[in-house]
């Protein structure tokens, strides 16, 4: 535990540098707010009249669905992952970074978690804000629902960082990464945010769930909409398998770029 | 052009011909380009991956009209000059002048002085002074999509005159909330977000919006004039909205140099950085 | 004649302000603070035609702020500026076309292209025809002896070529004003040497004025006539450079005490 303390200084150094930025955070609701917006008019149009059911989800399902996964895809857009590594690696910082005594990618990723633990609970508020007043309540959504999607977007952010991070450190190879991080958060965005799985014909619905989109936005989304146990612990375990996945794919990606450095010397 | 005589060669306002202006604005675009040119790898691969990341919405869309025939009026092929028209403005906008999307953060870290010492337009060198190689594959993906909505030759005059209109509308309604910034330190983000949301808007449908908002999108933002009123046109020629969209482009741009010019006086270059005490 | 005038002129800065620790963060939020900053305090000051002028002060003394208003980069306060009798304020672009400025850690040039096409480029800036842009590069070339790299990209250059090319490039109009804002900054000795010798030919040659900033004291005592001394925004020593010399100090010792007077 003595080895997380200097993570845990980090991640409390970040939090409070963010906290002077609580009001640009807030100014960045408008773009979450004119989303959903767009999102509610286009169900509203879609679903015609009341009681319709779309691949399962009732009009409400739906829009609280969007809200939550809109949430997560704001709130853990975190300038340590969407930048900062990719200017470490490219700016040449990284020689100084990874000679400290820390794991480099676990700092990004303590930073990563200072900033989206002040975004997070901000556009949560706003999406409950909203959709309480705008929507109305889940039906079937308490306590146990609750919880359970709170840890579940807390993994579904986490395994989010791990794998912009690990795309991110292709800049060890190639001169820009971007290109990358684009078909990344499109994927995500298309499969599994603006809406769910479900909607997708039957055929590619078992390969989407195969890919790790199905831990980051769908999972947590679900169970806040339809919650069960059942799906709970399964969506628990796959975001806990693909954590470690991700983690190790990052410490080798890592591992890799960081050799690639020393033969080339940068 | 200016003679080689040294003696009334400079100083005289006013002699700068309007197209020696141009002609730097297009020396620098050129630049930019070529900069960006240096790694070809670098600078195709942005270019292909931005198409194949705008193609992504197709599969939206694809979905969507699965579960309806029509979506707020539009057809798939509609909604494709839609997206046509959005992302070819903002591609042209962005090749051309990507720095006015970037114009608070300028001002806030006082990254202007290079452009006041020169003798030339401030706003125009600043925009002009560089160039988002993605926005080539923005611009190409629209005319894709352009074509495969329907080709003919009135319908890609109009495509390629809204494209311009599109470019400078945003492009102005850039600078003039980036200017705010002279001001208020805060604009950074808000000014990026409104750019944002008049793109959210842009590639959905007006017809599922209702009352109020529909002049919003008119007013608040330019979306309306951006693109619904295009892909109307486009459907349904009207000489009447065909003008209206150049002289709300026109007076967009207006207010624009205006508020960045009354904004300028204000200005504090690096000094902020450098008076912290 | 009296190529810069300046008088009573002033510039007050707003600045933000944090108390430390996560109480400071979060009172931020609510109450920002912000303190008034006199960068630049009623200066006045006269410089001649082909005079050489150091501009010195210790960091944040209001230096590069003054620069600033001459170019018509910032918009004073309070009282007046004429350049070579222009207005920086009402009429930039016309004062634009008669100075030069280098400012020693910003780039001006365009890094992947090569000297050439970046005079070429200024040379369109400032309205020069191709023949007069042509010409000029012939002669900066050899001034500046740029012939050796002229054609190769910037970002290639080594320090000492780049700095030669910036100032170069300043001076493709032949401005009757030059403002160097520490132009050798980060450069080795005989590169430093090289870029004195330049700067004094160029204002023997053309009569240009030269305005320097530097915390060089050998850029001041090579170079400059005259040398004005800020300290917290007022000038507080303006004066020959023949004069200062005469005392038994070293040029030094003497800004040195300046400073830390001024800052106490």
């Amino acid at each position: 535990m003595r080895i997380m303390r200097k993570y845990a200084v980090v991640y409390r150094s970040v939090l409070m540098e963010n906290l002077q930025y609580i009001g640009n955070i807030a100014l960045g609701f408008v773009g979450y707010f004119i989303l959903i917006f767009v999102f509610m008019n286009l169900w509203g149009y879609m679903y015609g009249e009341p009681g319709t059911r779309i691949a399962g989800y009732t009009k409400e399902q739906m829009i609280w669905y969007v809200m939550v996964t809109e949430m997560i895809w704001f709130g853990a857009r975190t300038g340590a992952i969407v930048n900062q590594v990719t200017t470490d690696i490219r700016g040449g910082n990284i020689a100084y970074l990874m000679n400290k005594p820390y794991h480099y990618t676990l700092y990004i990723l303590a930073r990563h978690t200072g900033e989206w633990c002040i975004r997070l609970p901000m556009y949560a508020l706003l999406a409950v804000a909203m959709g309480l007043t705008m929507v109305g309540r889940i039906p079937g959504f308490g306590i146990p629902a609750l919880l359970s999607s709170a840890t579940s977007v807390v993994l579904g952010v986490t395994i989010n960082g791990v794998f912009k991070i690990c795309i991110s450190l292709m800049s060890f190879w190639i001169e820009d990464a971007r290109p990358f991080q684009w078909l990344y958060d499109k994927l995500i965005l298309i499969v599994g945010t603006l809406f769910p799985i479900e909607i997708f014909p039957a055929v590619v619905r078992p390969f989407f769930k195969l890919t790790p989109i199905y831990t980051v936005c769908y999972g947590p989304a679900k169970l806040v909409v339809d919650f069960h146990m059942e799906q709970y612990s399964e969506i628990l375990l796959r975001q806990f398998l693909y954590l470690a996945v991700g983690i190790g794919l990052m410490f080798f990606i890592y591992g890799k770029g960081v050799k690639r450095l020393y033969v080339n010397g940068g | 052009m200016s003679t080689g005589d040294e003696n009334n060669r400079q100083g005289i306002p006013g002699t700068a011909p309007g197209w020696n202006q141009l002609r730097v604005c297009v020396l620098s675009i050129k630049y930019n380009i070529m900069r960006e040119m240096v790694n070809k790898v670098t600078f195709l691969t942005n270019i292909c991956f931005m198409i194949l990341n705008n193609g992504a919405f197709l599969v939206q869309w694809a979905i969507l009209f699965r579960l309806k025939e029509d979506i707020g009026g539009y057809t798939f092929q509609e909604i494709m000059l839609l997206w046509g028209i959005c992302a070819s403005s903002y591609g042209l906008a962005h090749i051309l002048f990507a720095r006015a999307f970037a114009l608070p953060e300028l001002i806030i870290n006082g990254k202007l002085d290079a452009y006041l010492v020169l003798p030339k337009n401030v706003l125009l060198g600043v925009m002009t002074s560089s160039t988002r190689t993605s926005a080539i594959g923005d611009l190409a993906y629209g005319l894709i999509v352009a074509c495969l909505s329907g080709f003919s030759v009135k319908k890609m005059l109009l495509f390629l005159l809204f494209t311009v209109t599109g470019a400078v509308m945003v492009t102005a309604f850039a600078v003039l909330l980036g200017s705010l910034s002279f001001w208020f330190v805060r604009m950074e983000i808000f000014a990026d977000q409104m750019v944002n949301v008049t793109i959210s808007f842009a590639t959905y449908p007006d017809g599922i919006f209702k009352g109020a908002v529909k002049v919003l999108l008119y007013f608040a933002i330019p979306t309306g004039m951006m693109v619904y009123q295009p892909v109307h046109i486009m459907t349904d020629f009207k000489w009447k909205g065909f003008f209206m969209v150049p002289c709300y482009a026109g007076m967009l741009s207006v207010a624009a140099v205006v508020v960045f010019y009354r904004g300028l006086r204000k200005y504090s270059s690096g000094n902020l950085m450098s008076a912290r005490v | 004649m009296k190529v810069i005038e300046v008088e009573n002129l002033s510039k007050t800065f707003r600045v933000k302000q944090k108390e430390k620790g996560m109480k400071g963060s979060i009172q931020a939020i609510f109450r920002p603070q912000t303190t008034q900053v006199r960068a630049v305090d009623k200066v006045s000051f006269k410089v001649d035609e082909g005079e050489v002028l150091a501009f010195i002060g210790p960091n944040g003394a209001g230096k590069s702020t003054t620069i600033k208003m001459l170019t018509g980069i910032l918009y004073p306060d309070g009282g007046s500026v004429k350049v070579l009798g222009i207005d920086p304020v009402k009429k930039r672009r016309q004062l634009a076309y008669q100075i030069g400025t280098v400012f020693g850690q910003k780039e001006q040039l365009w890094t992947h292209l090569t000297p050439y096409d970046n005079f070429k480029f200024f040379g369109a800036i400032y309205d020069l025809s191709d023949l007069e842009t042509e010409r000029r590069i012939r002669e900066l070339t050899d001034t500046f002896a740029l012939s050796e790299f002229i054609n190769t990209p910037v970002r290639n250059l080594s320090l000492g070529q780049r700095i030669r090319c910036e100032i170069a490039a300043s001076l493709i109009h032949r401005p009757k004003v030059l403002f160097l804002d520490e132009p050798t900054i980060g450069l080795d000795p005989v590169v430093k040497e090289n870029i004195r010798s330049l700067i004094k030919r160029m204002n023997q040659e053309f009569n240009t004025t030269i305005f320097l900033t530097s915390h060089d004291i050998g850029d001041i005592e090579k170079l400059c006539r005259r040398v004005i001394i800020v300290n917290s925004g007022r000038i507080v020593l303006d004066d020959s450079m023949a004069h200062l010399q005469f005392a038994d100090a070293s040029l030094e010792d003497v800004i040195m005490k300046i400073y830390s007077n001024g800052s106490a």
